[in-house]
This record gives structure tokens, sequence and C-alpha cells, in this order.
């Protein structure tokens, strides 16, 4: 180590205070605050100080049909969508790195933008993609005679999840090929070279072999996509507004709408803060039993 | 299958055949949506509805985009660009400071350091609003930029400490030694040593920030009412909901024009954020 914290304390105080200051007022504030909000009855509609209702927001939350569907409905189109990205970036990795090897940087730069088109770009073409009149989806679902006529996909239930999803996977795949290829050209040719020589089908070989190898490097990945998946709420807030019946409400747009559009601060604190303890409760699963594994491989 | 060498050549150039065949569709369908929104974008909007749908624009039109350039939508790129040019800025410079201290520094709790700001990036975007637009309020700067762009650094400033980590990690510590030695104060030895050697990372993080702050919605929502502040996705999001009238494709055309400036931005940074990504995970 360059330097000590006892020996150049100005220098050091210098380098961490502005990443401290936004981090303290913007960040750690805004979250005990909020734990704070949650036992009380705040909204900025009524002046002067809020008063403390104990768990009445808890048990009003734990009540609401609303809440559940939401957080059904994240876990659901998050973890969905995570696998199906994972699988099909893990593919096409493959297909690039050995099968296609001479152009693999092509396809790569051709797709990897995808990974950065703004939502609100995505939900208006989605909108106009699986219009019920005239969208592409539509054509290709009556031409090849999966439905007999144009059906309202986005006013459907199943129909506005999967839309959702494959907005979510789509969005990620190039993200997910692009770590899964440089986990591939990181391992060494000839421990490949030898397999194939001893004989090991392709097939053993990406099982034995490339899948423990780059397990790690496909897990940060996806854990990173789906801790974004899961703040990501334009498509839904935009194309769907959380319909049909609730089906795309997702626990960040049912948390934004409680807090700016019907302005309860209380209310939206304690679903946050039912948030977080969730959030703590699936990092403390993979401290305990994800990384471990990794760890005695 | 024989092992003759004739046979094999074959069965290889078979094999070849299939992965190319398979690989161009593969990506074909990955770049449907982009194409039709392209395509789309120069339709006139007459030639939308009809069925089956024009694969290739039987009549190509620059009207959708030429409508764009009306004066409210010219005034949100410029919230969007200041904004987010400004978040990325912010956000870079206080990253890379708290990053030397985090490469450089000996002290104990470093590595909890680390993990708490990768596990920032999943709190509860609406949770952190609620004060963050309290806190705004009483220094009386919602409806500004101040308050998107306060907003947008925050979110952007966790991987901008960990890109600019992994890239200080790579470089030897001896060139700094040597000037430390040589009488150098430590802060000339950061700003004309250390930041010119990672300026690939400095850039990954500014451009990630843009991008990031660029495609947000829900603070562009939130924190600001007024249209000479309103950046991009909230306007579009406003104009989607409102007085959208079924134009697709000025729709697709403004698509393209939001789309492109972060295309070409991330074009030019994509090695350089590989690189930090992955150094981490590989390892």
């Amino acid at each position: 180590m360059l330097y000590r914290v006892r020996k150049d304390p100005l220098f050091f105080a210098g380098l961490i205070l502005p990443a401290a200051l936004i981090v303290g007022f913007l960040i750690l504030y805004p979250v005990v605050n909020g734990v704070i909000l949650s036992f009380t009855d705040a909204t900025p509609l009524r002046p002067g100080a809020p008063k403390y209702v104990g768990l009445e927001n808890y048990a009003y939350l734990l009540e609401d049909e609303v809440y559940y569907a939401s957080v059904f409905n994240t876990s659901y189109i998050v973890f969905v969508s995570s696998a199906l990205a994972v699988i099909f970036g893990f593919l096409t990795a493959l297909l690039l790195h050995f099968g296609v090897k001479r152009f693999a940087p092509l396809f790569r730069a051709l797709v990897f933008q995808v990974w950065v088109f703004p939502w609100i770009c995505i939900t208006i073409l989605w909108g106009w993609i699986f219009n019920k009149d005239y969208g592409l989806i539509n054509y290709l679902l009556t031409a090849s005679g999966i439905t007999e006529s144009n059906v309202d996909i986005l006013f459907h239930e199943t129909g506005a999840q999967w839309a959702m999803i494959a907005g979510f996977t789509w969005r990620s795949i190039p993200f997910l090929m692009v770590i899964a290829l440089a986990g591939l050209q990181a391992i060494s040719t000839e421990i490949l070279e030898a397999s194939e020589l001893d004989g090991a089908r392709f097939g053993s070989r990406v099982r034995q072999i490339i899948l423990p190898m780059i397990r790690n490097v496909l897990m940060v990945a996806l854990l990173l996509d789906a801790v974004r998946f899961f703040q990501e709420m334009t498509l839904p807030l935009v194309l769907t507004q959380g319909g049909p019946v609730n089906a795309t409400m997702v626990l960040s747009l049912f948390t934004y709408q409680l807090a700016f559009e019907n302005w309860d601060f209380a209310l939206a604190s304690t679903a946050g803060t039912l948030w977080l303890v969730f959030l703590l409760f699936v990092a403390w699963l993979l401290l305990r039993f994800g990384m471990k594994k990794v760890h005695t491989r | 299958m024989s092992t003759t060498p004739q046979s094999l050549l074959t069965y290889r150039r078979i094999n070849a055949l299939a992965a190319y065949t398979v690989a161009i569709s593969a990506f074909a369908f990955l770049l449907l949506p982009i194409y039709w929104l392209v395509v789309t974008s120069f339709k006139p909007l007459g030639s939308l509805f009809v069925a089956p749908p024009e694969l290739w624009p039987r009549e190509f039109t620059f009207t959708n985009y030429v409508n764009q350039f009306d004066p409210r939508l010219l005034q949100m790129f410029q919230s969007s660009l200041i904004v987010s040019a400004a978040a990325a800025v912010l956000s870079t410079f206080a990253g890379s400071l708290c990053a030397y201290a985090i490469s450089r520094f000996h002290f104990r709790y470093k590595n909890a350091l680390l993990l708490f700001f990768l596990a920032s990036m999943a709190f509860p975007l609406p949770l952190l609003m609620i004060t963050m637009y309290s806190t705004f309020n009483q220094l009386g700067i919602l409806d500004t930029y101040w308050a998107l762009i306060l907003g947008n650094t925050t979110l952007g400033l966790p991987l901008s400490v960990w890109l600019v980590t992994k890239f200080i990690d790579q470089i030897p510590v001896d060139m700094e030694e040597a000037a430390l030695i040589d009488g150098a104060s430590p802060f000339s030895v950061l700003i004309h040593i250390v930041l010119p050697m990672v300026r690939p990372g400095l850039a990954a993080s500014a451009i990630f920030v843009f991008v990031t702050s660029w495609n947000e919605l829900l603070m562009g929502l939130t924190f600001v009412s007024s249209p000479e502040v309103r950046t991009l996705p909230a306007g579009i999001t406003l104009a989607f909901l409102g007085e959208f009238e079924g134009d697709w494709s000025e729709m697709m055309a403004l698509a393209v024009m939001v789309t492109l400036p972060v295309f070409l931005l991330f074009m030019v940074m994509q090695k350089s954020f590989l690189k930090g990504m992955t150094a981490g995970a590989l390892k």
C-alpha cells in the first residue's frame, strides 16, 4: 500500500469527501429516513410534522392484494427474463467463440449497443411491434397460423407480462453474451485441446470444463442485470401502467405510484423498507450458499 | 462417418456452414426490433397501416425526421444533454478520487466499502427519491437542472467508483512511489501520474454515467415540472401518454434520434468498459 490513513489523513479525507457527501446525503440518509417514515403518517400534502403510527402502515400493506401481486410479478418477470437472458447469452457466446470465431468481434460490435438502447425507446417500439391491428408480432402470429385473428397482447394478462419479459431479455442478451465471450476467451486453448484429444464430445466439454470455469463471470453479470431489472420500470409505467388488472404491476412502479401519485410518503416508505429487507435476505442467501459453493469447487 | 481426409474436410465445411447460418439468423433475430424501428421511421404514416407489413419501405420519406425539429423537442435534447454531461463529470470526478483512496490507501473496511457501493445499486430508487424530493425542496432546487444532476450523479457514483478502482488496481505503484520519494506531493502524483494513466477508465465511467442519465425517467418525471428543464424520457412519456395520436412513424423517428447519441458514445468506449467490467469478475 502506498499511503496510510494515519500518515496522510488530510489527503485521505480530501479524496473521500466528495463521494462521502453524495453517499451520506443522497443514499444513506434517504435509506435511514425512509425506514423512519414507514412508522409515521408522512405526506407532503399536509403541513406539520408527521405523527408516529407504529406498525399501522405495515399492517395495511400486508393486507393489500396489489402489493402481493407486485411482489409476485416482479419476482416472476425478473427471474424468467434473467434466466432466459443468461441461457441465450451463453449459447450465442459459444456459437461466436467456437463457430464463427473470425467474425466474433464484428458480431459483438453489432449487438452490444442494444444494451444501452434507451428504455423509453424500447417502450414506444414495443407499443408499435405489439400493436393490435398493424403490429409485427400480430402479423407473424396470424401468418404462421398460431392465432386466427389479431389479439390485443398488451391488454391480455399473460401477453402483457411476456411483452415485458421479451423487452428485458432482449435488452440484456447482448450484455451477457459479451461477458460470457470474454470469459470464454480467457480459458486457455490448451485445456480445451487436451480434452478434445482425449475424445471428449463438445457437449461434455461445455458442461464439465467451460461452464465451471465461467460460472463466476456469468453469475456476476447475471446479478448485475437482475439488480437493474428489479429497479427498471419504464416499460410497465409507460406501456401498460401496471395493467391489465395489475398483471404488470411491479414493485418499483407500485412504490413509485404510492409516493408520487398518491403522495403517501409513509406507505411508499413502508413498501421500500420491506423491499430493502427482501434484498438483505437475498444477499444473505447468496453469501451463505451461492458463494460458498464457488469456493469449494 | 469415415475418417478419410477428404470426407473430414467436407464434414468441417458443412459444420462451418451450419455455424454461420445459425449465427447469422440468431443475430438477425436480435437485431430485428432495431431494423423495424429504423425502417418504420422512414415510412410515410399511410403505408404503416397495410397488411402484410412492408419489410422494405416502398416509399422513403424524411419528413418524420424533419418534423422532429420543433423548439420543444430541441429544448428537451438540450436539457438531457446538460443533465447527462454534468452528472457524468461530477460522478467521475467524485468516483475517481474515492477510487484512488480505495486502491492506494491501507484501511480496514476497504472491501466492505466496495461491497457497499455495489449493493447500493440495488437500493430501491423510489425509496431514495422520497427523501431526495424533500431535501431538494428544502434546498430550493426542485424544478431545476440541479435536482436531476445531483440525482443522476448519485445513481452513477457506485459504478464510477467500481470501474475506476479496477483500472487503478491494474497499474503498478512503482512510478507513484518514485515520484513521492523525489518529493512530489500526493496530490500532484494523482493529477500528473495516475489520472493520465487511467484515462480509458475515466472515459468509460463518464460515458456509462452519461448513458444511464440519458435513460433516466423517474426523476425526470418527478423532480421537475417546467417544460424548460424536462429531459427526453420524461417528455416522451408525457407525450406518449397524452397528445400522441397513433403517429407511429414519427415516434420511431424520435426514438432513433434519442438512441443515436448513446449508441455512438457506447461504441467508442466498448473496449475500455469491457476491460473494467471483466477485470474484476475473471479473477
